[in-house]
């Protein structure tokens, strides 16, 4: 099995490697997005997945590590690296912010109140003119290192690929320490971990700062890729299909992630000729997709062995709360 | 001017609280948030423009004709793709419902096109004189016919054996099974009742604000606000937060700012569910430890 799962992991390197030299510049640009959007589903794993919180508000996130790199880069002279890291940063600053009322209400009441935060933030970017364009947007420059400019996407790819990969390998890894424990201890039993001494509060406000850290970084590099931002980018329609990718995906998967990051930034691609028939295309596969494979794309495989396997007990499905693989 | 703010204020709340009403029947059925309330009303609501030009039928009967449109949009919504979720994850209930959204809001786009219309309005809506206060009629029956709608509900919900039926399986849905009601059809009766109500506030709203696809978006956002705002899981609760959405949202227009009215609103929620985190009607839930 482990030489199994070994040549899997060599296979996937490989075509994660060579993937931008088996098409034009325009396979890169897509390929980029999708790793753009892979970060996204890390930070939205941890705060669905990992703390059992939603948000609808991942949008406002990204775009304040869009902007704020954007800005900082652009205004204040800041190389690109640093810009993308303090885009970072002042996005898990507001993610600290947003914990707060996370520590007063939950379920539906804090997703509105993600949906509140998300508002603002997309009026704010509307209205300060000054800063960042307002209607007309702003243009951002290519990534550079070092006063090389960056120029082609098929080598821009590798660097988000990169981030992408340290942060799966750090989400991967927070299931082990305490603070990763402690979520997943809360996500199951709220009452049970904090009689053994767990503190909801610090948890919670970890899982939020970390998730909006992770997604202003995205949204950082994305801002460097596209090259131009405007406000119709960062919309309540973006914060739900950040929430549809990780959901279609498959909940709580590294393969989850990656194939729902694929979904979002492949299905209107593959659609283009559809026309106006497109979205409501796109909607049927939503909600054929949850009908029939309540785990997420992630699951197709076991679910297509399941169909010619023994009978047998059937497998709890990775979106419930209790499957706790870890265990 | 400040009793013609309320008034309006209040004419637009009642909107919200009818949808936020509809979300709190599906949530307290089926445990869905239903994303595709708000489209589905705007459906409903390009249906009776349909049977207005095409079908050449009064204005008075496309209005009364707007309820049974919208519930059965309703009911074929639960049976397709509501029924076989039963008992799977809430959040994997919120994608589908998202995906609904994208079906009726561009399916809706794709037959009528994205161009907006004129709903011609059954009152006047230029403003008359009552008790010194300017008010538009079209904004009193926007009001009369919500309480209309209330009280039919409170009739059906109280009074009748499937009302009962329906109370009895969102308090404890394993308890009404075993005394012989159907769950199933208990969610199905929700969805439809939901999506009539969400339709009458279609047409309410179509006069004033043109009908296109995009025009319920916002009234939905509201509504979800003002549902959450009363508790989410009480019908007066849903009632109350609507109209206070409403009445909040038309004041920071006037004497704030109209730029960021629809952000202001949603502000003035999380500061309330700061203080009272189950909403204003709905029962305490937190543990403490």
């Amino acid at each position: 099995m482990s030489v199994y799962r070994l040549l899997q992991t060599l296979a996937a390197v490989v075509a994660i490697i060579a993937l931008p030299w088996l098409g034009g510049s325009y396979v890169d640009f897509i390929l980029c997005t999708i790793a753009a959007y892979f970060i996204v589903a890390l930070a939205l794993n941890i705060l669905v997945a990992q703390a059992g919180q939603v948000s609808i508000g991942h949008a406002a996130f990204w775009a304040l590590g869009a902007y704020g790199s954007a800005i900082l880069v652009t205004k204040v002279g800041f190389p690109f690296l640093l810009g993308v890291i303090a885009g970072g940063v002042i996005a898990g600053l507001f993610g600290l912010l947003v914990a707060i009322p996370a520590l007063r209400v939950q379920g539906h009441y804090l997703a509105i109140a993600t949906l509140a935060f998300a508002l603002v933030i997309e009026q704010v970017l509307h209205e300060w003119e000054g800063l960042t364009g307002g209607r007309t947007g702003m243009f951002v420059p290519r990534p550079s290192f070092f006063g090389a400019e960056l120029l082609a996407d098929q080598y821009y790819y590798y660097v988000i690929v990169a981030v992408g990969a340290l942060f799966a390998w750090a989400a991967h890894n927070l299931k082990r320490f305490p603070s990763g424990r402690a979520l997943m201890a809360l996500r199951l039993s709220p009452t049970a971990a904090q009689c053994c001494g767990i503190s909801r509060s610090r948890s919670l406000i970890t899982a939020f700062v970390l998730s909006a850290f992770l997604t202003g970084i995205s949204g950082a590099l994305y801002a460097h890729l596209v090259g131009y931002l405007s406000v119709s980018t960062f919309t309540l329609t973006a914060s739900l299909s950040f929430l549809t990718m990780i959901v279609i995906g498959g909940l709580g998967r590294l393969s989850g992630a990656v194939l729902g990051a694929a979904f979002l930034a492949l299905a209107p691609e593959l659609m283009r000729d559809m026309g106006e028939a497109q979205m409501v295309v796109y909607g049927v596969i939503l909600v054929v997709v949850m009908l029939t494979l309540p785990g997420g794309l992630a699951s197709l495989p076991e679910r297509v062995a399941s169909l010619f396997a023994r009978p047998q007990p059937r497998p709890v499905p990775a979106g419930t709360p209790a499957a706790g693989k870890e265990a | 001017m400040l009793i013609q703010v309320l008034v309006s204020g209040v004419a637009i709340g009642c909107i919200y609280a009818l949808i936020a009403l509809a979300l709190v029947l599906v949530f307290k059925a089926t445990d869905v948030v239903n994303f595709a309330q708000g489209e589905m009303a705007m459906v409903s609501a390009f249906a009776g423009l349909s049977l207005l030009t095409a079908g050449k039928l009064p204005l008075l009967a496309v209005l009364l004709l707007a309820f049974p449109i919208g519930a059965l949009l309703g009911a074929l919504t639960e049976r397709i793709a509501i029924r076989p979720l039963l008992g799977a994850p809430p959040l994997n209930a919120l994608i589908v419902t998202i995906g609904l959204w994208m079906i009726f809001h561009y399916g809706a786009g794709w037959i009528w096109g994205f161009d907006a219309f004129t709903f011609p309005s059954l009152l006047p809506q230029a403003p008359i004189e009552i008790a010194g206060a300017l008010v538009s009629p079209s904004n009193l029956a926007i009001a009369g016919v919500s309480v209309l709608v209330l009280v039919g509900l409170y009739v059906f919900l109280e009074h009748t054996r499937q009302g009962t039926a329906m109370r009895a399986a969102s308090m404890n849905p394993q308890a009404a099974r075993l005394m012989g009601v159907s769950v199933g059809r208990v969610s199905l009766l929700s969805w439809a009742i939901a999506g009539g109500i969400g339709a009458v506030a279609g047409v309410l709203i179509a006069p004033l604000t043109f009908i296109d696809v995009n025009m319920m978006f916002l009234v939905l956002l509201k509504a979800l606000a003002g549902a959450v705002l009363g508790g989410f899981t009480s019908l007066p609760g849903a009632v109350l937060g609507g109209v206070l959405v409403g009445v909040v949202e038309s004041l920071t227009s006037v004497y704030v700012s109209s730029a960021f009215d629809d952000a202001i609103a949603f502000v003035v929620i999380v500061a309330v569910l700061m203080v009272r985190p189950e909403g204003l009607l709905g029962k305490p839930s937190v543990k403490k430890v």
